[in-house]
């Protein structure tokens, strides 16, 4: 009987043990944050600013919106200094009524002045504590980080979610914290990321959205370059697209070219698959590059009414898209070999798989004779399919 | 006979393998990582070439003696005061091994996964587990391992193809960029966890068929070799060459940026719980050995009371045993492979062989 006795004591005290009442935090006592952003303070402070989300918010109610119920607002943004990130995080607790949790972050933008004296000083916290994830996406603020977290979103619940989903579709460069610090870490290439700034976005629709914070959007306008772990200088759109194809991430996007027959009007092209090739050359002197770019399109809007169905015809458009390609590419490198003197194309690593006993003379120089590097690009574009029509179906014949 | 159970080959297999694989992909693959960088997986294949050739000299010596645990045989080579001593010396490993190895399963635990608890709960808890698995016998944790080898083993090839989207095989390149010198100091580390395959000579006698030892070591080496290499590979072509000597866990990290279509993400429980269950069998088989061996070198007529004790000593062990986590890395990584690889892994093995070839002595059908 005592044993029995024992054993039901034994097989009860689990439930009390293993319950997990350790530490356990409900939902309802955490601060989600789902972007953070990182902007430099006066004394040389650090500022952070966390988007924090209010899960009260985010049930139905929000969508019934539109002038009857008050929309309520479905983060909360504040901001608080600190001599380190973690400080900063600390300070905060003094604000926030609830357990700062950071699993969920989406986002971190770093604010410009930052990012100039260098990502090194703030990056470290995101990716040293156990509850930040690696995969979010780094931005560069145009400005302060702050303003950015403080936007609003039309689609997604949240601007944090917004720019979350335009980074993961890749239509422009994008860049999730691991990578950006790979980048760090190597000596044959430097960082980039995309450039965020807020934008008024659409018109506000219907009775008593006019005077609501609603359109101010958050929109990627570019690309910030690094040279080591300081911010450079930008790139434009054009000039990311450019980038794009210098480092093969080039997934989709459009070519728009003048129509051969009729160059005042204009055709475009979808690209359905690309593909870039850096093969180095070193003859003990000059560093010579030679990237094979090859890509593949359909015709999918014609401005012009010639007849683009003829093999000579396509073969004009194919020259024209290469050439487009080869002006994008060459633009981007100028810049990056010119006016910022830093490699982001991963030409150094590159070089570093085929010559590794010439890697290690010149690999602390690296972005030096990256400038003086020859590279030659050659595109080639295949235009594979035209849609759904050959000839311009509202041409009168 | 102290312990009654009998296991089969395979079951010995199984368990050979848990024992290294549990900890070997925790902290090595950075170590190696910081020796050899991409080059880390030539580091890896040396380890296991190394390590067949581990198994085999242990294997031999085993042999020599079927139905005879290392604790035993020594007194027949070595004369009784002298064979009583190298007893100890295995009995202090399977103790302060046995510390490292619950040290090194808190810390993995409080680190990455539950910050606020204090550590000696995890180890109080796997202890006390262990405890009631080694009373039981041999044949208990070898049943509980053979259900969750498979699990573990299943669960590294299923999240490196999870991250297959993650990787980048160029990332390797180029090879043998590290220098020769680099490239062997890093399959030290792995080599030492491979020679672990040192603790089959305590289960040789308890196998149904004895003279299958050889082949169970060498697959055991073979097998967790492979995996292994798949885990290193698989974060070396996530990370490049420079992150993974800087995580103190790699292939966590590498759990965890898994995203499989936003869906399938944070999958690095999968690791706690390849850790939990080996960690719990790498223990218990530790610990079995450590009271085996007492109660055989003391010449007791049971080892179960003994169970307590060495588990209050491994509980205490494991927290005294170090300061930090800088303090057991640097232990594991710099230490162990050459303390443990020189006594009692090789060199005793190496120098009992000998001597009982000399001397003539054990069966000598090898």
């Amino acid at each position: 009987m005592n044993k029995k006795a024992a054993f039901l004591f034994l097989i009860i005290l689990p439930l009390i043990i293993l319950g997990g009442c350790w530490s356990r935090r409900e939902i309802n006592e955490l601060a989600i944050v789902l972007g953070a952003g990182v902007d430099r303070a006066p004394d040389n402070k650090i500022r952070i600013t966390l988007q924090l989300a209010r899960p009260s918010a985010f049930g139905g109610g929000a969508e019934a919106g539109g002038g009857s119920a008050p929309k309520q607002n479905i983060v909360w943004v504040v901001s608080e200094t600190g001599n380190t990130v973690l400080e900063a995080e600390r300070n905060l607790v003094l604000k926030v009524s609830r357990h700062i949790h950071w699993g969920h972050e989406i986002i971190l933008v770093i604010g410009e002045e930052v990012a100039r004296e260098g990502v090194r000083d703030v990056s470290n916290f995101f990716i040293r504590n156990p509850q930040t994830r690696e995969t979010m996406w780094l931005l560069v603020a145009k400005g302060e980080a702050g303003k950015v977290l403080e936007s609003h979103s039309e689609l997604e619940k949240t601007s944090s979610q917004s720019v979350g989903f335009l980074s993961r579709h890749k239509a422009g460069f994008s860049i999730m914290l691991k990578d950006f610090q790979m980048a760090l870490a190597s000596r044959g290439t430097n960082p980039a990321a995309p450039r965020v700034e807020v934008q008024k976005l659409g018109q506000p629709q219907g009775p008593g959205m006019e005077e609501k914070l609603q359109h101010r959007e958050v929109a990627i306008t570019g690309t910030g370059v690094f040279k080591d772990d300081k911010l450079v200088g930008w790139l434009d759109t054009s000039e990311t697209r450019g980038m794009l194809w210098l480092l093969g991430e080039v997934k989709k996007g459009i070519i728009t070219i003048p129509s051969p027959g009729q160059p005042d009007k204009l055709v475009s092209l979808n690209i359905i698959r690309a593909d870039t090739r850096v093969v180095p050359e070193y003859d003990g002197e000059t560093i010579r590059f030679n990237v094979k770019m090859t890509l593949q399109g359909e015709l999918l809007e014609q401005q012009s009414t010639e007849d683009l169905t003829k093999p000579e015809k396509i073969e004009a458009v194919e020259m024209a898209a290469a050439r487009d390609v080869f002006m994008k590419s060459t633009a981007t490198l100028e810049k990056a070999q010119g006016e910022y003197g830093t490699d982001i194309f991963n030409f150094g690593e590159a070089f570093h798989r085929k010559y590794k006993k010439d890697w290690k003379k010149i690999k602390d120089r690296w972005n030096e004779e990256f400038v003086n590097a020859e590279v030659n690009i050659a595109v080639e574009a295949h235009l594979r399919r035209t849609g759904l029509l050959s000839k311009r179906a509202s041409v009168k014949r | 006979m102290l312990e009654g159970g009998k296991i089969s080959s395979r079951q010995a297999t199984f368990l050979m393998i848990t024992l290294i694989f549990a900890t070997v992909i925790l902290f090595v693959p950075g170590v190696t990582a910081k020796h050899a960088g991409q080059d880390a997986w030539i580091s890896i294949i040396l380890a296991i070439g190394a390590g067949l050739l581990i198994a085999r000299l242990v294997t031999a010596l085993g042999l020599r003696f079927p139905d005879k645990t290392i604790f035993e045989y020594p007194g027949e080579i070595l004369g009784r005061w002298p064979g009583k001593l190298v007893g100890l010396i295995y009995i202090w490993w399977f103790l302060h091994g046995n510390g490292e190895i619950i040290r090194q399963y808190g810390e993995l635990m409080t680190t990455a996964f539950m910050p606020d608890t204090p550590i000696i709960v995890f180890h109080l808890a796997v202890v006390a587990m262990a405890a009631y698995a080694v009373r039981n016998g041999l044949e208990v944790f070898t049943r509980a391992n053979e259900i969750f080898l498979p699990l573990m083993l299943g669960s590294i090839i299923i999240l490196f193809i999870f991250s297959i989207n993650n990787m980048d095989f160029s990332r390797l390149l180029p090879v043998l960029d590290a220098e020769a010198a680099d490239i062997v100091k890093g399959a030290v580390a792995p080599l030492f966890w491979f020679g672990q395959i040192a603790a089959i000579t305590t289960v040789i006698p308890y196998l149904n068929k004895p003279r299958e030892a050889h082949r169970v070591a060498v697959v055991t080496v073979l097998v967790t070799g492979c995996f292994f290499l798949l885990a290193v590979v698989g974060v070396l072509v996530i990370f490049g060459p420079h992150h993974p000597a800087t995580y103190i866990f790699p292939v966590l990290n590498g759990a965890r940026i898994i995203s499989i279509a936003n869906i399938l993400e944070r999958l690095e429980p999968v690791i706690m719980a390849i850790w939990i269950a080996g960690g719990f069998v790498k223990i218990s088989i530790f610990y079995w050995a450590a009271a085996l061996g007492i109660a055989q070198v003391l010449e007791l007529k049971d080892y179960r009371p003994l169970v307590l004790p060495i588990g209050a000593v491994l509980v205490a062990m494991s927290i005294l045993l170090h300061p930090n986590i800088i303090d057991l890395t640097v232990s594991v990584g710099r230490v162990w492979p050459v303390y443990g690889l020189s006594v009692f892994e090789v060199g005793t093995p190496l120098l009992l062989l000998v001597t009982a070839m000399v001397r003539g002595k054990g069966d000598k059908r090898d």
